[in-house]
């Protein structure tokens, strides 16, 4: 049987071009970009490279980006890094994120509360893709705030009001941290035109190798590390730096960022075909955040009549079609998701179909997802 | 071909049974229950004791080439196993959670989600036989007597035995670690898991403290003899089983035993191994896998794990059952299973209320 792949929000493949780009940097060019002879130059030439390369992407300049190993760990370096550098003036800062935030975010927040290093206050969005404004506001009037608002939502597809909210934050002198993941190379993102402070992204769901990410911080914004051991990254993230993997996701997020209005185009219509397909031939369906704008490359689909969505991935796929449930981080559990309980309240009758497309998405894969998808709904509602 | 959804746990014995299912040419589908998290913060530190476990499952599976999925029955598990075997000791009971597992909990998510999956069985590495034939289906000893687990198994819902198959019912643990070395599995050496699951550590009177705060059951109590008579003082009856002769403190003249815990006078009455023995059997929830037998049928019980089966006469009661031993036994415990066999045949059985002296009124 031929597999289809329809996860590509929870993990994408490493680009030819990726992989061509990060080749030099495994073996040949090597060197510890901090060491003082050629090998080092070589190396830290290479890295500074990657950095003006992921800076130019952002629309950002080179000193504001900072490399680290990953999503979660930019997330939580946006987030603690700040309070830390909050506490270190004397002041009580307070965290307000989104309900629908991805668990760095969330967790890290709740975690910040409980050791004692901020307020942390957790902002509603609806289902149409509203965010309680006035919950912003007030976390602003308290004093010094940290927001934090994904750009694209990973498990819906929603597209939060990313500019709107940054204008809010701007007017209160607050700070804006946005999980960009889902969204580069999928909505525009620039930081030029956008008035955002912090924003983490990765490596790999843009096709780059896994373990890579940025943060973004623009300048001025006060940040402290967590890691101690170096002056690596201008201090903020010490330890030596990956090279190939830095040259990686720079070269993904360059890619990214060009292909990203004809990609999105081909997505979306990808996207709304398969959508089509669906409620042409499934009733008691539901598109989950369908009023709400919308990223490209994800379809959440609420079904209606199956208690146990975690069984409907599974069975999805035995029948060779990968999707996930909420989110790749939660599937196998089987409690209902933050994001889905956030939108649509606690007793949500709906199980959670998330399919989210790629580079190598065809109409033909989506048809058999379709055929898929209504054989496995319809035994599992007869069951 | 027939598709079968094995239960993994990661240990040697359902490694086999996957490998053994595989091997014959079945469509295999390997699964793995989580059913608890040790950690009560629910922020960090989520180390599940069953991870390993899942690990070395998906391991196997891989190695196998069939796919494994992890059934989070976490909720159900707590709420039908954990709580239960909490507030049996609450109760000055001795509760058996595997039985419980796999009546309530395991056996019943098995079926339904591999219904969703498109399963036509069920299967698991437990050493027993199943006899399918045209009156319906049985469930019967494991060939090994030193490793049959007919005895955990009364509890299961009876509909579901015709889609249970069980490999390793014919096989002894020799042969079973055997095979395993020849598959080549990751887990062919891994030692036997002897406590139970959620109880890592082997202190279940630690779980017992951690959920029911400060109890009757794990306060100090009296020891006394059959006749009232106060002998000494203990630190909770939580902590005591029928028949247990460790852990009640020095200073009698012969060896004395658990005979009876009292919770609504926190008492742990002792006496000799004599006065241990008791010649009738009370049994609430009781669970048949065959037709209920006729009254005053003559069958036989094994009321331990590896105790074996002794005669008895067995009576319905309004709310269960009676059943007069030929033989008087020792240690008869109340919230331990009452296991009833016809030969080899998995008859049924239920919970052990309480045991008696018929004899003697």
């Amino acid at each position: 049987m031929h597999h289809i792949y329809l996860d590509y929000a929870a993990t994408t493949p490493v680009r030819e071009e990726v992989r061509a780009a990060m080749a030099p940097y495994l073996s040949g060019v090597f060197g510890n970009p901090s060491s003082a002879h050629r090998w080092g130059r070589e190396a830290a030439e290479a890295l500074e490279q990657a950095r003006a390369d992921a800076a130019q992407a952002l629309g950002a300049r080179p000193s504001e980006v900072t490399f680290v190993r990953g999503g979660t760990e930019s997330d939580n370096l946006a987030l603690f890094g700040w309070c830390l550098a909050q506490r270190s003036r004397g002041e009580s800062p307070t965290l307000a994120v989104s309900a629908l935030e991805h668990h760095a975010v969330l967790e890290a927040a709740e975690w910040a509360e409980e050791a004692g290093l901020a307020r942390t206050v957790k902002v509603g969005v609806t289902a149409q893709g509203r965010v309680a404004l006035d919950e912003v506001r007030r976390a602003l009037a308290t004093g010094p705030t940290l927001v934090s608002v994904m750009w694209v939502n990973n498990e819906s597809g929603m597209v939060l009001p990313i500019a709107e909210i940054a204008e809010l934050v701007a007017a209160s002198g607050g700070t804006l941290h946005s999980d960009v993941a889902q969204a580069v190379g999928k909505v525009p993102i620039d930081v030029r035109e956008v008035p955002v402070d912090l924003l983490s992204g990765t490596g790999h769901k843009i096709y780059g190798p896994k373990g890579t990410g940025f943060l973004f911080a623009r300048e001025g914004t006060p940040l402290e590390p967590l890691l101690h051991g170096g002056g690596q990254e201008r201090g903020l993230r010490p330890g030596t730096q990956d090279v190939a993997g830095a040259v990686g996701l720079a070269t993904a997020l360059r890619l990214a960022v060009a292909e990203q209005k004809t990609e999105g185009k081909r997505l979306t219509e990808l996207r709304e075909c398969l959508e089509k397909g669906l409620v042409a031939e499934l009733d008691r369906i539901r598109i989950n955040a369908g009023e709400a704008r919308r990223a490209p490359h994800v379809l959440s689909v609420g079904v209606e009549g199956i208690s146990d969505g975690a069984a409907l991935v599974m069975a999805l796929d035995l029948e060779g079609v990968a999707v996930s449930g909420g989110s790749a981080c939660t599937s196998g559990s089987a409690k209902a998701s933050h994001v889905m309980e956030a939108l649509y309240g606690a007793d949500d009758p709906f199980a959670t179909l998330r399919f989210s497309l790629g580079r190598d998405t065809t109409t033909e894969h989506l048809q058999r997802a379709i055929r898929a998808t209504v054989a496995v709904v319809g035994r599992m509602r007869g069951a | 071909m027939s598709r079968v959804l094995v239960a993994m746990s990661g240990g040697v014995d359902s490694s086999v049974a996957a490998a053994l299912l595989t091997e014959a040419g079945q469509d295999v589908i390997g699964v793995t229950m989580k059913t608890f998290c040790y950690s009560d913060t629910p922020s960090h530190g989520k180390t599940c004791c069953g991870l390993d476990g899942i690990t070395d499952a998906k391991r196997v599976a891989a190695a196998l080439g069939i796919p494994h999925y992890v059934f989070d029955v976490e909720e159900d598990f707590t709420r039908d196993v954990i709580d239960d075997f909490v507030s049996e000791y609450a109760q000055g009971r001795t509760p058996n959670p595997c039985v419980r597992c796999n009546g309530n909990t395991k056996f019943r998510d098995l079926m339904r989600r591999g219904r969703a999956l498109g399963c036509d069985h069920i299967a698991s590495g437990h050493y027993v036989r199943v006899h399918h034939r045209e009156g319906g289906t049985s469930l019967l000893r494991g060939l090994d007597p030193a490793k049959d687990q007919s005895y955990f198994l009364w509890g299961l819902p009876r509909e579901i035995l015709p889609s249970l198959a069980f490999p390793l019912g014919k096989l002894t643990k020799d042969e079973v670690r055997a095979r395993a070395k020849a598959f080549g599995l990751v887990t062919a050496d891994k030692p036997e898991s002897q406590e139970i699951c959620f109880v890592p550590t082997g202190d279940y009177r630690d779980l017992l403290r951690r959920r029911l705060g400060s109890h009757p059951a794990l306060e100090a109590g009296p020891i006394v003899r059959a006749s009232g008579e106060v002998v000494g003082e203990h630190t909770g009856y939580a902590g005591f089983t029928v028949g247990q002769r460790k852990g009640l403190g020095g200073g009698f003249r012969e060896s004395v035993f658990v005979l009876e815990i009292r919770p609504e006078t926190r008492e742990v009455v002792v006496g000799t191994h004599d006065e241990l023995f008791r010649d009738e059997v009370q049994v609430g929830e009781v669970n048949w896998l065959t037709d209920p037998p006729l009254s005053r049928a003559e069958l036989h019980v094994q009321l331990r794990y590896r105790a074996p089966a002794v005669a008895a006469t067995v009576e319905q009661t309004s709310d269960g059952l009676t059943l007069s031993l030929t033989e008087p036994q020792a240690a008869v415990t109340p919230g331990q299973s009452a296991v009833l066999f016809d030969g080899d045949r998995l008859l049924g059985g239920g919970r052990i209320v309480g045991g008696g002296h018929p004899g003697r009124l």
